[in-house]
């Protein structure tokens, strides 16, 4: 399945659009994407640090999913590096 | 739940507005209102801030907003208005970055409420600082991990920062 991986803060910088898009094995789960946007970020933007990927979460508009769960079916996720507000 | 009110504000349009944050609790249940109100400040770990770039996931970070005001209801264990409203876009020196009002019967649920609510809005909401030096540099905060597998240990590391050398963001 194509999945496009939506972009923030210091990751945007992977790639100027704000989002990526990659294709993975069907009902594959976060941490299988995980792995799939570190190759993907080491071919395409090899300045962003690794670490940085294994710090970041991923999340829906309504959730954080971690590693076990399934990427949605509808093939939009969120790729969200440490966080910074306040 | 209309006694929580959460929002991100595009300062393009519009600056956060702290009247309006008082105006929403304030309630004739009420005697205290606690505040907390975060600016840009003019230097950060020794350089020279000259403005700052806040990136947020909106939909999540409202429905976060909301999960911590309910939160905040559960500690209080009684009434409570709560507003948490957050900057969004390119802020200056003095800006407001985010607003935080929490209104109960009495002092101490007020100040718990709002801490809770501005520690867990820095540390769980989807919100990235971008900071741009007079140098011409701009780096992005280093920021907590919202990954289980590395949250809990930085987590304790925070904390164990916290007793010795005070919690820094």
């Amino acid at each position: 399945m194509k999945v496009r991986v939506t972009l923030f803060g210091a990751l945007r910088e992977a790639d100027p659009h704000g989002f990526v898009e990659m294709d993975v094995p069907d009902h594959c789960t976060v941490a299988t994407l995980r792995e799939a946007l570190q190759t993907h970020v080491r071919n395409h933007a090899p300045s962003i640090s690794e670490n940085l990927i294994k710090r970041s979460a991923f999340a829906s508009e309504d959730e954080i999913l971690h590693n076990h769960r399934h990427v949605p079916e509808h093939g939009q996720i969120a790729v969200l590096p440490p966080v910074s507000g306040g | 739940m209309t006694d929580i009110y959460t929002a991100v504000v595009d300062i393009a349009h519009a600056p956060l507005n702290p009247a309006a944050a008082l105006e929403f609790v304030s309630d004739p249940r009420f005697g205290g209102i606690a505040t907390f109100i975060g600016r840009v400040r003019q230097h950060n770990h020794g350089r020279v801030v000259t403005g700052i770039t806040y990136d947020l996931f909106d939909p999540l970070a409202l429905r976060i907003f909301q999960e911590i005001g309910e939160r905040a209801r559960a500690e209080v264990g009684g009434p409570l208005k709560l507003y948490i409203a957050h900057a969004k876009g390119s802020l200056r020196i003095g800006d407001f970055a985010v607003v935080i009002a929490a209104a109960t019967p009495h002092r101490d649920e007020a100040f718990r409420a709002c801490r809770l609510a501005i520690e867990a809005v820095k540390h769980e909401a989807p919100i990235w600082k971008q900071e741009h030096y007079v140098d011409g540099d701009s780096a992005w905060s280093e920021g907590c991990s919202l990954c289980e597998e590395h949250r809990e240990a930085e987590l304790a590391a925070a904390q164990q920062s916290k007793q010795t050398h005070g919690h820094g963001h």
